[in-house]
């Protein structure tokens, strides 16, 4: 699996919304399932995928799948 | 009374003149304005002269909110009685982002529970209230997160409430989400 695969797949797992839906414009709260509920699986599930801890300020600013992307580069994960 | 609240990341402080002009153009702005129970504009004058009218009220603190020490929107408390402050059962908060990068971001629970943390643990309220649009769905569900719940409704309005418990239940991963590191 790629990063990118990954990652797309942690958004699918922690919003519980289709794989084919999570594109790199999906932003929060623009759908139902991403709430501030979601968004803390989220987080949760990203950590676990990548083996990284955000910070708060991190997971303030990621509120689209492009955005985790350029966060998810300053832990050294590459896209 | 408190000046200064800072916590979860943002800071909570007095309205100041510096901050009128933004804020009054936030409030004009449809997004915003149309959540209100008023659309009507507010004027310079009218907002300056609301700006020396809070100043003395005991009944009233109106702050703004601060974020990487820029200015994002403003928060209120009222009471319902027209009482001191520090001596009420039940207050109404008021909150609006008005900046539009954080206006649907996880970071506008953080006022929020600075203020209610604030009202809960420090002015030892036993009830906060407050109605908002039925039309208003984000704002409902978002205070829902917060662990209020619907008491009265009518036509145009959702009266809602919430008490200590039930907030501090609602709100304990939220919080912790906020309390971690932060970058430098």
């Amino acid at each position: 699996m790629t990063h990118q695969e990954t990652l797309f797949q942690a958004f699918a797992t922690a919003l519980n919304i289709e794989l084919a839906s999570v594109q790199a414009d999906l932003t929060y709260n623009t759908i139902p399932e991403w709430d501030s509920t979601a968004h803390m699986i989220l987080v949760a599930e990203i950590e676990d995928a990548f083996a990284v801890m955000l910070d708060t300020d991190d997971i303030i600013d990621m509120s689209s799948v492009a955005k985790a992307m350029e966060i998810l580069a300053k832990y050294e994960v590459t896209f | 009374m408190t000046d200064m609240i800072d916590a979860y990341g943002i800071q909570l402080r007095p309205i100041a003149e510096e901050h009128l002009e933004p804020l009054r153009k936030w409030r004009n702005s449809p997004e915003v304005a149309h959540q209100m129970v008023t659309q009507k504009l507010i004027t310079v004058t009218q907002q300056v002269q609301w700006f020396h009218s809070i100043r003395e009220r005991k009944d009233q603190q109106h702050f703004a909110i601060l974020y990487r020490q820029q200015l994002i929107g403003a928060a209120n408390l009222k009471t319902l009685n027209g009482g001191h402050i520090v001596d009420a059962d039940t207050l109404e908060p008021g909150i609006y982002i008005g900046a539009e990068r954080y206006r649907a971001n996880v970071l506008a629970f953080a006022p929020s529970l600075t203020l209610l943390d604030y009202c809960f643990d420090g002015l030892k309220v036993k009830q906060l209230t407050a109605r908002v649009k039925v039309s208003n769905q984000a704002a409902l569900s978002y205070n829902y997160k917060l662990g209020y719940v619907a008491v009265d409704k009518d036509e145009r309005f959702v009266q809602i409430a919430l008490k200590a418990q039930p907030y501090h239940d609602a709100t304990t991963q939220l919080k912790s989400l906020f309390n971690r590191n932060r970058r430098k």
